[in-house]
């Protein structure tokens, strides 16, 4: 008995850690190849992108605003004119009867098309090794158990610890392989960080969470600029209102902490 | 000096981007042979250093600096940069700008090559293209305060008053935690004859810089809150013998004989003994004039 132990944790507990953790390394230097250097933008469209962060910025300390009225309203008022007009629209404003363009489909654009690759080789990078290595443990070591754990645990862990096993009678503490591999399927990211460093792209688990398409910009959702500058226009109008400077009064805060007043 | 901490003073060196070039270089000259074991930390020092030997001239280390880091990173902006850098240091402006043209060509949206152009501009005296180059800049890029400083201050070298204190005022509003970009607004306020306006900035200035002090009248003014109340005081005198008019019709506080008497006795009290202990005799050199100047009204 004690010699078929060592030999199940030599030959199946140890190897499916380690060809877990070796993927999860090739995994991480693969994506490294994979990855295709970052878009760069023309200025135009960088400048339609944070064109509204020019009257967020503004509107942030309207209340308390830090320069005098003229030039806020000097600020707020060429700013709404701009949104309004378009200037701020990377193909030039829109033109009188124009219709609204089409959002453009992500799967004939090829700039769109390129995101949603990336999101994609990275996913086939994850999902094949893992299929691999779970229809590797379940051909080969189903029904297995690997380890016992050294505390008892309620009967719900059952399901947890003893995946791929069907006997109700056992205790809850020994562990078959099916459930070693999620195990380490979550638990190996701390290894990981440890080897690789915190920015590293081996842990699988984490793309289980994310979406394929879901990358950074959300291609296919192509955000409509003119729309929101229209509405940016009413919340300026909004903080036109609240706004004041902070210099009203100010000699009087200050005369008041020195007791003058 | 050890290595280890040659390294960390060079990393506070780097985050508080303080250009002590000449002590940067002595201590990142160690390091520059094992650069490569150094691993990603390396880069950056060497980085730096090459920065700190252009700054002091000496090129040779600059040169090595410079091909280490390219064969690393070939293609990369950054290193452009550099190698931009050290064209400078060496070729005619017109090679230079030649070589940032071809930069932003490839890539128009590169703001670090682009300010770099633009400094080059500036230097060179084609001061219109420059200001021209850098309103597109933040333009583009809104929230770069460098940027606007740099305009606000080519606008105020060529007189050009109001349109600096429209640039300082983005400052304002992209960092409005910052004293000292308040009291450049309101010297340039000054400068440019609205009184009234520089009086409320000043104002605003020691009201951001002693609003935290519990009871402000014991101690003296210190730091930047000299200048402010300086400035305080200078405006109230004038605005007490004629109110000038307003540009950006701000209104001239009720309360000005108060202010002017305050200013006063707060000006007195940093240049009197008690506010320059501790500080040498620089302070108590320009007392006299000070107190002259106060009292001649």
């Amino acid at each position: 008995m004690s010699s078929n132990n060592a030999q199940i944790r030599d030959w199946v507990l140890f190897p499916i850690t380690l060809v877990m953790i070796l993927v999860g390394i090739l995994r991480h230097y693969i994506v490294l190849l994979l990855q295709s250097p970052p878009k760069t933008l023309p200025r135009e469209a960088l400048r339609e992108q944070r064109a509204l962060t020019r009257s967020q910025v503004l509107r942030s300390s309207a209340a308390n605003s830090p320069i005098p009225p003229t030039y806020y309203k000097a600020i707020s008022r060429h700013l709404s004119e701009a949104y309004e007009a378009g200037t701020y629209l990377k193909d030039g404003p829109p033109k009188e009867g124009d219709a609204p363009k089409p959002p453009p489909n992500p799967i004939s654009d090829p700039a769109a098309m390129d995101g949603m690759m990336a999101g994609m080789k990275t996913q086939m990078v994850m999902m094949v090794p893992q299929m691999v290595i779970m229809g590797w443990i379940n051909f080969f070591f189903q029904g297995f158990v690997l380890i016992k754990l050294p505390f008892p645990l309620t009967l719900g862990f059952k399901s947890m610890l003893q995946r791929g096993i069907e006997t109700p009678d056992m205790d809850v503490r020994w562990v078959s392989s099916l459930s070693w591999y999620f195990l380490n399927f979550f638990g190996l990211n701390g290894l990981y960080r440890l080897i690789l460093g915190g920015d590293n792209s081996a842990d699988s688990s984490r793309d289980m969470t994310a979406s394929p398409f879901a990358a950074p910009q959300a291609p296919g959702q192509a955000q409509d600029y003119n729309k929101l500058f229209k509405a940016e226009k009413d919340n300026l109008q909004f903080s036109e209102g609240v706004y004041s400077w902070v210099g009203e009064g100010v000699e009087d805060r200050v005369l008041g902490r020195y007791g003058k007043i | 000096m050890s290595l280890s901490s040659a390294l960390a003073r060079l990393a506070t060196f780097r985050t508080n981007n303080t250009r002590a070039s000449q002590e940067t270089f002595k201590n990142a000259s160690i390091i520059l042979k094992s650069a490569k074991q150094l691993g990603d930390d390396g880069w950056a020092v060497l980085e730096q250093l090459f920065l700190a030997s252009v700054d002091i001239g000496r090129l040779d280390v600059a040169d090595q600096c410079l091909k280490q880091l390219g064969e690393r990173f070939p293609d990369s902006p950054r290193v452009n940069v550099l190698t931009g850098i050290r064209m400078e240091a060496t070729e005619s402006p017109d090679v230079v700008l030649q070589y940032y043209g071809q930069l932003l060509d490839a890539d128009p949206a590169n703001a670090a090559i682009w300010k770099r152009k633009i400094s080059v501009l500036r230097r060179t005296g084609k001061i219109e293209k420059a200001v021209e180059e850098l309103s597109q800049l933040v333009d583009t890029f809104y929230t770069d305060v460098e940027g606007w400083l740099e305009l606000a201050d080519i606008y105020t070298t060529c007189n050009q008053y109001i349109p600096a204190l429209q640039a300082l005022s983005h400052v304002l509003l992209l960092a409005p935690q910052n004293p000292f970009y308040v009291l450049q607004f309101a010297e340039t306020a000054y400068t440019s004859g609205d009184l009234p306006l520089a009086l409320k900035t000043f104002l605003v200035v020691v009201d951001m810089v002693e609003r935290d002090l519990d009871s402000p009248e014991k101690k003296p003014a210190a730091g930047i809150s000299v200048r402010a109340w300086l400035g305080v005081k200078l405006c109230s005198r004038r605005l007490m013998i004629n109110s000038s008019p307003s540009a950006s019709n701000t209104p001239i506080p009720k309360s000005l004989n108060l202010i002017e008497e305050l200013a006063t006795e707060r000006v007195l009290g940093a240049y009197s003994s008690k506010g320059t202990a501790g500080r040498g005799g620089k302070i108590a050199q320009g007392k006299e004039v000070v107190v002259g100047w106060v009292g001649d009204r």
